[in-house]
């Protein structure tokens, strides 16, 4: 059969993104993510039609999924929105920094007539998950008190990083019903946020998830929590400020490890901090000042959708007054929806952005490179973007998980700081990391306050030490180290490394989320909460280090408490035992 | 339960008690006559041969915030070392020597007998962080200074001319970020650095586009300052921080204040003013210029200062003077952070390292005491390292011991540039500070600066019962000789009662307490039609919107409000 050799790239996307609110186990989220983008040209050499099934072989695993043809070109280049498909071909290997590789992944893809599995056959086949009875809830309408509707305006979006403080939220019977202002992925959040929610607690008995009350449930938690030897708490990134300061006194009481999902965000770029520092400045500067901007292998307009016109590229700032102020430049190994909106488009060669930045040090100082091409970039280029950089009066780079997760992570980004610090020298130049979920940099900055460290903290000792190829979640995963987990507000089930996953599904595991994720449909305990920003307020950090209160729009589901709260239940609760 | 401490000797300079053997009462969190406490009743301290202090405060010391925050991660390796174990029921745990997590901070104030301390530099947009991790700090109260003389929406008005509306909007940027005092750092450098500019800005030099000068920024904060009675004065880091020749800025920047002084009340803080302290014209010919500011202080009622001592070994330099931090990663040449906070502020954090025999260390060594030694009126010389810029703050005792003793200073001689040295006035100091000054450095003054020397800082009655006690036998103890003891038993209070709880028992932490956070609160309500002109403002300049720049009340844990006005 014809095969074809490929570098598979996984990463976020809109449907995966929005996937989150309705569910993991609905058609909409299987079609979103189980496939493959492929360039045309690569399709037509494999012989396969659009839509057709692929089988993608890593030297890690293989899955069948649904190739989809690319709206761009990139041939060489396959792209898979990541989760559970993806976590089966991505390469678990952290080479001491936490973080597995996700993107530059050697693959071979060929056509094949085997199935896709779906959600329920991978989880029960490959992770040997009971999973026949995930319990269907809905929520219940309400009786109709009254058909009054008010406005709550200036909403903080609790999706991702830019949290957006400017949403206009409509609320009728304690239900969001019209979001104003906000991307696709923010205002599918708010209006989706009674759909696939866990309305009971839960606590598997026999292989089975069995409906049980609060206080049992909590105990249950407590009693895994309490006589682990070395428990994982992992997550937080979804949830406010008030519950991760609850999350590491819990994990210093039981001598654990803390850690959140920077990890496999943006952890290498906090490993980069450490070796060179950083230069940076909140977005309010670059709105106002910033006549260059470069993202650098991040796709804000699939992402961070409003980033571009609040913050960066189209925003209406003092100085930069527009679009017609600012140049653009997108640099990544393939042509993003970003891309379309550049001035100029460098197309790196994949895994070899630290040799780009290398290069733009040097051609910045002036330094001769004898070869003709960098990273695939031909020198002229490089030379046309330092020029570019040098002469800004305020320049940025954006930067995402197209360096972070690729070959060299934090020492891309460590080159890449260094290059902002450099071009300091002749003018002003930032940059600034495109933090993913809305308070990961929360789970960072409570982190570092409380115990020094920003992730990957291990409590084991008594005190807080770090050592993230080894105390990161995925490491101790991978290694099947810890010998039971608390998760809060994430879903390492469906995007972990397979080889976690299958550590992690053997141990109890404590999940804390509002909705039915598939973490939770794998967990010994399951506890629902309130969903923070909607129904709980608190605060989160805005991928810039702002402070910003989210807001509580209505009433949580009957008897569905806060992750603060259900977190000092359990505290409480494990006091007692130990 | 009440607290009766027997006999020990007192030193509390706002009472005018001078080592008096005394009897101190604690009830309910306040300190009361002694009579009133039953001793059979009350838990009886005896503390006999023992030194009693009113609990220490430190006015300035980067403790909380963004940019202490971002240095604690740039540093791992300062977290790696040095850490303190979770001890259950009794306290949290925690690392770092240099940039300590929050709980340690505490911790470690709370065992040196201080029961206070002021986050000097907070920028307004990110206050919730700094608030967030004062929460986070035990043992302590605490406060922050606002950073505001870079601030665009200001600086448009003062520009304009438009004094009325300045002067209103500094009263809703202290308000809404529920801090205490005004602090001017470089004034009107980050301006200047949006561009990467600004290194060296002089106090008449003008700043683009404002055409303003920092004398304008200097005389308008204190002006509009005084007027709404604010507790403390403005609180300036000076321009052109850190550059030899500097000590002119200083002069030029506590003169420009001088004219507005009503019946010689002070109204210019100068912080650590060490770092600002330098004669000579480069780094080849520095020279202390200690003497023409102590000179200054002692002859204008109007001034105070605190030192920003440093000492020598690892240092973490953070300040919101962004191009001096930029211009020290040059000399350090290892890890720069560098932030800037629209429309407010810019920072910068470098990690540095003093050397005993580099002969501008030397120099830096020197100035921080001469500037106490030199001092006629200890009530305007406060006792700073600036923390974490000179030196963390457990190197107070260390400090303390050396401005008792001159044997220890000539002890330290032996290991310093001679060619610094003799460009210092130190060595030909021979004055020793005795107990009751140092009760005036560390405690009563910072206090009264402050303004709140009514509560604080004291142990007459009515007073918290915030109270340090020391194992050192003034009597016996001859302090000049025996500078290492005063160095360890200042390391380690024997006793520290915060809010008339004993927290800290033979140096270890017996307790764990939160302490309050302090907050101005005015009297007059803000203009309704200049709230609409702020709204739009915020859209224009700023990325979250007004409302949601306003910090709730509740999310602070103790929150207690000073009125002004």
């Amino acid at each position: 059969m014809a095969g074809l050799n490929l570098v598979l790239v996984t990463g976020r996307s809109l449907s995966q993104g929005e996937g989150l609110d309705i569910g993991k186990t609905t058609k909409d989220y299987f079609e979103g993510v189980a496939i493959i983008e492929l360039d045309g040209e690569d399709l037509e050499a494999l012989g396969v039609v659009e839509g057709g099934k692929v089988k993608v072989e890593t030297e890690y695993g293989s899955i069948v999924v649904r190739a989809i043809k690319s709206r761009r070109k990139h041939k060489g280049i396959a792209f898979m929105p990541m989760g559970p498909w993806a976590s089966l071909v991505i390469d678990p290997n952290t080479y001491g920094s936490g973080m597995p590789t996700l993107k530059g992944i050697k693959a071979r893809i060929l056509p094949t007539d085997e199935k896709i599995p779906g959600i329920k056959e991978i989880l029960e086949r490959i992770y040997n998950i009971r999973v026949k009875e995930i319990p269907k809830e809905t929520l219940s309408e309400g009786e109709s008190v009254s058909t009054a509707s008010r406005v709550i305006d200036n909403v903080a979006c609790s999706f991702c990083g830019c949290l957006c403080d400017d949403l206009e939220v409509e609320v009728r019977n304690n239900r969001v019903v019209k979001v104003r202002k906000a991307c696709s992925l923010g205002s599918s959040k708010l209006l989706h946020s009674r759909e696939n929610r866990i309305l009971n607690p839960y606590v598997r008995e026999n292989g089975v998830l069995v409906r049980v009350d609060l206080r049992s449930a909590v105990k249950k938690a407590a009693e895994i929590l309490a006589n682990a030897k070395y428990p994982l708490l992992y997550g937080w990134s979804n949830t406010s400020v008030e519950a991760i300061r609850v999350g590491v006194e819990l994990a210093e009481y039981i001598g654990g490890v803390f850690d959140n999902t920077s990890v496999i965000c943006h952890g290498p770029t906090i490993q980069a901090v450490q070796e060179a520092g950083f230069v940076t400045s909140t977005l309010g500067k670059v709105k106002n000042y910033a006549d260059l901007i470069i993202y650098w292998g991040c796709n804000p307009l699939n992402a961070h959708p409003r980033h571009l016109a609040r913050y960066s590229a189209f925003a209406k700032g003092i100085y930069a007054k527009s679009r017609r102020d600012r140049k653009i430049v997108v640099i990544d190994v393939r042509e993003t929806d970003t891309a379309k909106v550049a001035d100029l488009f460098i197309k790196v060669k994949p895994n070899s952005d630290y040799e780009l930045a290398t290069a733009l040090r040097m051609a910045i100082r002036g330094y001769d490179i004898e070869s003709g091409k960098v990273a695939g970039v031909n020198v002229e280029k490089i030379r046309e973007l330092a020029e570019m950089m040098v002469s800004a009066k305020f320049g940025v780079i954006f930067y995402g998980l197209g360096l972070t997760m690729t070959q060299g992570k934090g020492r891309n980004i460590e080159e890449l700081i260094r290059l902002a610090q450099d071009l300091n020298e002749w003018t002003k130049f930032v940059a600034i990391p495109m933090r993913g979920h809305y308070n990961v940099v929360g789970a960072n900055q409570v982190s570092t306050w409380t115990t020094g460290y920003a992730f990957s903290v291990d409590f084991r000792r008594g005190y807080p030490r770090y050592n993230p190829g080894v105390t990161s979640a995925t490491d101790l995963l991978n290694n099947g180290d810890v010998d039971a987990a608390l998760i809060v507000a994430s879903d390492p089930v469906a995007h972990m490394p397979a080889k976690a996953v299958e550590n992690l599904v053997k141990i109890p595991v404590v999940t804390l989320d509002p909705k039915w994720s598939l973490t939770a449909v794998a967990s010994t305990v399951v506890i629902p909460v309130a969903m923070t920003g909607v129904e709980v307020g608190g605060t989160a950090y805005r991928m810039d280090k702002v402070p910003i209160r989210l807001k509580k729009l209505v009433e949580p589901p009957p008897g569905i408490l806060s992750d603060e709260d259900v977190l000092r239940m359990i505290l409480e609760e494990v006091k007692k035992l130990r | 339960m009440d607290l009766l401490i027997k006999n020990g000797f007192v030193y509390d300079p706002i009472n005018g008690v001078n080592g008096e053997v005394l009897d101190i009462g604690v009830r309910g969190g306040k300190i009361v006559d002694p009579s009133e406490v039953d001793p059979r009743e009350a838990k009886v301290i005896d503390a006999r041969g023992k030194v009693v202090m009113p609990g220490g405060i430190d006015i300035h010391t980067h403790i909380a915030g963004p940019k202490v925050n971002t240095g604690r991660l740039m540093m791992p390796s300062d977290h790696y070392f040095s850490f303190m174990k979770f001890e259950k029921g009794v306290h949290r745990s925690g690392t770092g020597k240099y940039t300590p997590s929050t709980f340690l901070t505490g911790y470690r104030y709370a065992r040196m007998g201080w029961t206070m301390a002021v986050e000097p530099a907070t920028p307004p947009l990110k206050t919730l962080h700094t608030h967030e991790e004062l929460d986070d700090t035990p043992m302590i109260d605490k406060l922050c200074f606002l950073l505001l003389d870079s601030n665009r929406i200001l600086l448009d008005y003062l520009s304009q001319g438009d004094l009325d509306r300045f002067r209103t909007l500094i009263v809703w940027f202290l308000e809404a970020t529920k801090s205490y005092a005004v602090k001017l750092v470089d004034p009107g450098v980050a301006i200047s650095w949006s561009w990467g500019r600004g290194y060296g800005l002089d106090i008449d030099d003008e700043i683009e586009p404002y055409g303003i000068t920092p004398r304008d920024i200097i005389t308008s904060f204190c002006r509009v300052n005084q007027e709404l009675k604010l507790p403390h004065t403005i609180h300036v880091h000076c321009n052109r921080l850190g550059i030899p020749g500097n000590y002119e800025t200083t002069l030029k920047t506590m003169k420009s204040t001088s004219h507005l002084s009503v019946g010689g009340e002070v109204n210019i803080h100068i912080t650590h003013a060490q770092y600002n302290s330098y004669s000579g014209e480069s780094w080849f010919d520095l020279g202390s210029g200690s003497e023409e500011i102590a000179k200054y202080v002692n002859n204008h009622a109007h001034v105070s200062l605190d030192i920003g001592q440093i000492d020598f070994g690892t240092a973490i330099t953070m300040t919101a003077d962004a191009p001096f931090e930029y211009a020290l990663f040059h000399l350090s040449r290892w890890k720069w952070g560098g932030a800037e906070v629209e429309n407010e502020a810019a920072s910068g954090i470098v990690p540095f390292k003093y050397r005993k025999r580099n002969f501008v260390n030397t120099i830096q060594w020197c100035i921080g005491l001469e500037l106490t030694l030199l001092s006629k009126d200890l009530w305007r010389v406060i006792l700073t390292t600036d923390h974490p810029n000179g030196a963390p703050f457990t190197r107070y005792p260390k400090i303390i011991a050396l401005l008792m003793s001159k044997n220890y200073r000539e002890e330290i001689f032996k290991k310093l540039s001679r060619r610094g040295l003799k460009k210092s006035i130190l060595p030909s100091i021979d004055r020793e500070l005795t107990l009751y000054d140092i009760a005036i450095i560390t405690r009563a003054a910072p206090a009264r600066l402050l303004g709140i020397d009514n509560f604080k800082g004291h142990l007459g009655v009515g007073a918290d019962a915030d109270v340090a006690i020391y194992d050192i036998d003034p009597e016996k103890i001859d302090l000049s000789r025996d500078y290492m003891k005063i160095k360890e038993r200042f390391s380690r209070a024997l006793y520290t009662i915060k809010g008339g709880e004993i927290v800290v028992k033979g140096g270890e932490i017996v307790k764990e307490v939160y302490g309050t956070t302090y907050a101005v609160k005015f009297r007059e309500e803000i203009d309704k039609s200049l709230l609409k002109e702020l709204e739009e403002k915020f859209r224009e300049y700023y990325t979250i919107s007004l409302s949601n720049y306003w910090i709730p009340e509740e999310g602070i844990r103790h929150l207690r409000y000073i009125y002004c006005g």
